[in-house]
């Protein structure tokens, strides 16, 4: 089947053609709303909102985006010029870069925010705005980092919970004479062994060491050794191979009653109780020093929600991301994620966090520090590499030089801080 | 390699094996357990080793252990995991199937893996012997030759440099979908495959084209009536590669697709696994999911895509 | 795969067009104009973007400034950069010979005599019609729960913890997943090439005496010496790409032990936000897998023709 001549040129370039200008498609009746949704526990839970808010909004048909890896999808996403219309995101470094290049919307003085935490919205400003006095996410719920423990067990071995860096490290000594793991190790996944260090960095560095990093004058190898040291402590007291497991064994053995405590945020308690275990899952803040009164509980806006500046649906948007923020959905989500409700005034009575309550009641509160940390310096691997050698001057000499290489390699966003 | 006798082949009716080929096959995959209608010779009877025979079995094992270990751990209960995993299953757990359908919306992510697929094995098959062609006949003119170190050079360009651009530049021309990805693999694919394409249609006498051209017949026809014919076990060859590729392809439509809508199915086990990270036994259903419908339609045309690649090797 | 090695042009073959020598069909243009336009538009042109980006600190969106050369010096002051080619070309290069070695050895015993030859050959292709990615997690839980049980019920200690998880160990985790899918293929191109061998060769050297090896040496290999070299210029060339394998079992960890430099391009481009700076190490990176397919085709088709 020979095609004539002129039939097969026009193929030709009609096939080049309308590859050059394939139609994006056809928008229908429907308003499609882009919802980028970066947390994988939280997958259900969206996504269910998102049938619900379709369910009262017939006009508008919200795609949610569940990703995995969601600060490369992101970054991909706007080398596209594809903003997502509303997002979820977790406050961390990268949110404060983007936040600073000016990507997302800026809520700064709007009613959204009147009935949140206070404290949170600042987080999130420290992080990174895209101006003076901006805000650019809308905080819907905290997590805290200090240290998830067996409740019964610690009865069974008469162990108070522990108010200062010695007795955390005696608590750990009992259970290991008695045969019982202390910590459960999950190196096989680097970014569980930030979970202790934010607490440690936060209660041992100098105050505003990022800021005097950043002008160079300090440096991890003085700031961050007594940080590290720590941790290696911490270290000595887990099972054998730490490297070998990760926080799917981990979050199992502990709710199998294997190990007394786990050095993680409130945000696993979920995942433990998926296991059934059948003690009380409590929680107390990470204590670095020898003074109570210095312990501070980490705590990081865990999930914001913003939306893409300039975006293509400002009303529909709006409206779904008023339906997100009710109270009465943030609450309910805090409930069923064992996370803390950004709002004002309101608190989680899941038992799991009685422990560090009384610590958010008085603000005894200091932000996640390794998201002050640049993103382009793979903290997590670095970290574990510290845990795997215990070679804390190498580790140390390692940040300090990666940071000044990077800071030397780049001219902007280089956290909030500088400006 | 002598071509095949027999007219235009289709991808889907297997070439006859051509003479001169390993005497003891490919065979055509027949009847079910009939015999070829070719003729046996003396020369296949010979005497079997049986050493060497054990000794491949063997190693065979190391390829269907880790599949025998996925259809196992798919079959479990959560509680049957740990020890070594290699334990047949006390009990079918049929349902981590019908889970692992719902969560990675099965139907619909393997048709997009399917429509991609096939429209890149398709267009390429179309598009790329074509190219080929007009190089391999003009190869002794300055610009095609060209063409052809131009096309093969791509084939040493690590993706990650145009990772990021080409995303931005599909997007602009609102390609972030399966039609830009099927677009993609066939452009792409140019590389590597007019590099064996025209190997091969170097080694076809021109005496044929000559004749045409005598009896008048235009290049097209050329093309689509003589040379397009003969290229069927080459073409059996880019089909069968393309189709690997685009099916099991990752890395494009991780940065190409936008639509959650248009994932493809080792993208949504990418997925998967982080939102699932406790429950092993889904995944793997997901995971043997994801395999099976390239392994079926494999086992099923086995043997003609073994002699597919192997004649293809052969120019 | 095709096995010519030497330059495919021939002025010596009757040009297509004897009546006319010298004018080419309009056709021919018309035959390759989309392709070269769409390769241009889709190929060449970001590839030109990529590397000109690089010689800026783009995050790859926003506003961004002119750095000339600073990230290409950067580079090479990088310990994480140097960490990563080290790594891949030691994995490269090992996986390559264990890929070819292993896969010449099975096609010669698949065209040997044996029984159920086709049905073997079918098995051995089977890693090939699988996704690295979604087998690669297969295999990550083979590593981290199979065979530690294995070696502990044997007493081997220095297996019974996963070998992912020992940065001295992790790498020999992502070779045999690289190793198992890569061979498929390679056992199909070694066995087309050894079909090309005329039986007769052999029965001579039977009858002259030659042991199996001298057989192997003197005919199998220099008959099959094209397709060695083409198996081994690309096996080199993807193995140097190495990434789903990473993603899937390690994602470049313990620390940065497995981090190739195809991951690293990826994390710290996107993840880590250095754009400009790791299009400036994918350049470089282009500039060596180049390098080493230029020095192995010098070297291997030297040995062809000296052969």
């Amino acid at each position: 089947m020979a095609p004539p001549r002129t039939v097969a040129r026009l193929l030709v370039v009609g096939l080049a053609a309308s590859a050059l200008t394939a139609c994006a498609g056809g928008s229908g009746e429907r308003t499609e709303l882009t919802f980028f949704q970066f947390k994988p526990e939280a997958v259900a839970y969206f996504e269910q909102r998102a049938a619900e808010f379709e369910a009262q909004n017939p006009d508008i048909d919200v795609v949610v985006d569940n990703v995995p890896d969601p600060e490369t999808a992101l970054r991909t996403r706007l080398v596209k010029n594809d903003v997502p219309d509303v997002l979820t995101l977790n406050g961390n470094g990268t949110f404060g870069e983007l936040a600073s290049a000016g990507i997302f919307e800026n809520y700064a003085g709007d009613p959204l925010l009147e009935d949140l935490n206070e404290g949170y919205v600042e987080i999130l400003q420290d992080l990174g705005a895209s101006g003076e006095g901006a805000v650019n996410g809308i905080p819907f719920a905290a997590n805290a980092s200090g240290v998830l423990y067996n409740v019964e067990l610690f009865e069974q071995q008469g162990v108070e919970v522990p108010q200062t860096w010695d007795e955390l490290i005696a608590a750990a000594q009992t259970f290991q004479a008695a045969g019982v793991t202390p910590f459960y190790a999950m190196l096989a996944d680097a970014w569980t062994a930030q979970a202790p260090l934010a607490p440690l960095t936060a209660q041992t560095a100098p105050e505003g060491f990022f800021e005097a990093r950043f002008a160079g004058d300090a440096t991890f190898a003085e700031g961050w050794r007594e940080a590290a040291e720590k941790e290696l402590e911490l270290f000595e007291y887990t099972q054998p191979n730490p490297a070998a497991f990760g926080y799917q064994e981990g979050t199992v053995a502990f709710a199998a009653g294997e190990s007394a405590m786990l050095l993680l945020g409130s945000y696993a308690v979920p995942q433990i109780r998926s296991f059934e275990p059948d003690f009380t899952v409590g929680s107390f803040p990470l204590p670095a020093t020898d003074d109570p009164a210095d312990t501070r509980l980490v705590s990081g806006v865990d999930v914001l929600v913003t939306a893409g500046a300039g975006g293509a649906h400002p009303e529909e948007s709006r409206r779904f991301i008023e339906f997100l923020m009710e109270p009465g959905a943030v609450q309910d989500y805090a409930e069923q994620q064992v996370a803390i409700p950004a709002l004002e005034g309101a608190s989680n009575p899941d038992p799991a966090l009685a422990g560090i309550q009384p610590y958010i009641d008085e603000e005894r509160l200091v932000g996640f520090d390794d998201h002050q940390f640049i993103p382009a310096i793979p903290l997590g691997p670095l970290l574990q590499q510290l845990l795997i050698d215990k070679d804390a001057d190498a580790f140390l000499d390692g940040l300090d030089g990666a940071w000044d290489r990077v800071a030397q390699r780049r001219t902007w966003g280089l956290g909030a801080v500088s400006s | 390699m002598t071509t095949p006798t027999s007219g235009p082949n289709t991808i889907a009716a297997p070439p006859r094996p051509a003479r001169g080929a390993d005497p003891d096959g490919p065979d055509l995959p027949g009847r079910p357990g009939g015999r070829t209608r070719r003729p046996r010779k003396s020369r296949e009877e010979y005497r079997v080793n049986w050493w060497l025979t054990a000794l491949l079995v063997v190693l065979s094992l190391t390829i269907l252990v880790p599949l025998y270990f996925t259809v196992v751990t798919a079959l479990k209960t959560q509680d049957q995991l740990g020890g070594t995993g290699f334990a047949f299953p006390t009990e079918f757990a049929w349902g981590n199937f019908a889970e692992a359908w719902q969560l990675t919306e099965f139907p619909r992510t393997a048709l997009n893996s399917a429509v991609i697929t096939v429209g890149a094995v398709v267009l390429t098959l179309l598009t790329n012997s074509m190219v080929a062609y007009a190089i391999a006949r003009n190869m002794h003119r300055r610009l095609f030759k060209g063409l052809f170190f131009y096309f093969i050079s791509a084939l040493f360009v690590p993706f990650p440099i145009l990772m990021l651009p080409v995303a931005k530049q599909t997007a602009l021309l609102g390609l972030d979908n399966q039609v830009g990805l099927i677009l993609l693999y066939v452009v792409y694919g140019l590389s590597f495959n007019i590099f064996i394409f025209v190997a091969y249609i170097n080694s076809i006498p021109r005496e044929l084209e000559e004749a045409a051209i005598v009896d008048g017949a235009s290049t097209w026809t050329l093309f689509w009536k003589i040379i397009f014919p003969l290229l069927s076990p080459m073409n059996a060859t880019v089909g069968i590669l393309t189709c690997l590729w685009a099916w099991n392809d990752f890395l494009l439509p991780l940065v190409i697709v936008s639509d959650p809508r248009g994932a493809t199915l080792p993208l949504v086990q990418y997925v998967f696994q982080s939102q699932f990270t406790t429950n092993y036994t889904v995944a793997f259903a997901s995971y043997l999911m994801a395999m099976a419908p390239l392994l079926v339609v494999y086992v099923i045309a086995q043997r003609w895509v073994i002699s597919g690649v192997t004649r293809g090797a052969i120019k | 795969m095709a096995t010519s090695t030497q330059a495919p042009a021939r002025r010596t073959g009757a040009p297509a067009h004897r009546p006319d020598r010298n004018r080419i069909p309009r056709t021919f243009y018309w035959m390759v104009l989309p392709a070269v336009v769409l390769f241009l538009v889709f190929h060449t042109v970001p590839v030109l973007q990529g590397v000109f980006y690089s010689f800026t600190d783009s995050p790859g969106y926003g506003d961004w400034s002119f750095v000339g050369l600073e990230n290409y010096v950067a580079l090479f002051a990088d310990p994480q950069v140097r960490a990563a080619y080290g790594f891949t070309f030691r994995f490269a290069l090992l996986a390559t010979i264990l890929v070819n070695a292993i896969a010449l050895a099975v096609a010669i015993g698949l065209n040997g005599k044996i029984k159920w030859k086709n049905t073997l050959r079918g098995a051995y292709f089977v890693p090939n019609v699988l996704s690295i990615l979604v087998i690669g997690y297969v295999f990550q839980y083979l590593f981290s729960g199979s065979l530690p049980a294995i070696a502990t019920a044997l007493g081997i200690d220095r297996l019974s913890t996963s070998i992912l998880a020992d940065p001295q160990l992790a790498w020999v985790g992502i070779l045999v997943l690289a190793v198992w899918q890569a061979t498929a293929f390679n056992i199909i191109i070694y066995l087309a090439g050894l079909q090309t061998v005329p039986g007769e060769l052999y029965e001579a050297a039977s009858l002259d005496g030659a042991s199996s090896w001298r057989q192997f040496r003197s005919i199998t290999f220099p008959m099959i010496a094209g397709f060695f070299t083409i198996n081994m210029v690309l096996a080199l060339k993807s193995f140097l790409q190495v990434f789903d394998h990473i993603i899937a079992l390690t994602n470049g960890g313990p620390g940065t032990s497995t981090q190739s430099v195809g991951v690293l391009i990826y994390r710290g481009g996107f993840q880590g936000g250095e754009y400009g700076y790791q299009l400036a190490n994918a350049v470089l990176f282009m500039i060596v897998i180049v390098a080493f397919a230029v020095v192995q085709l010098r070297v291997l088709q030297r040995r062809e023709v000296s052969v």
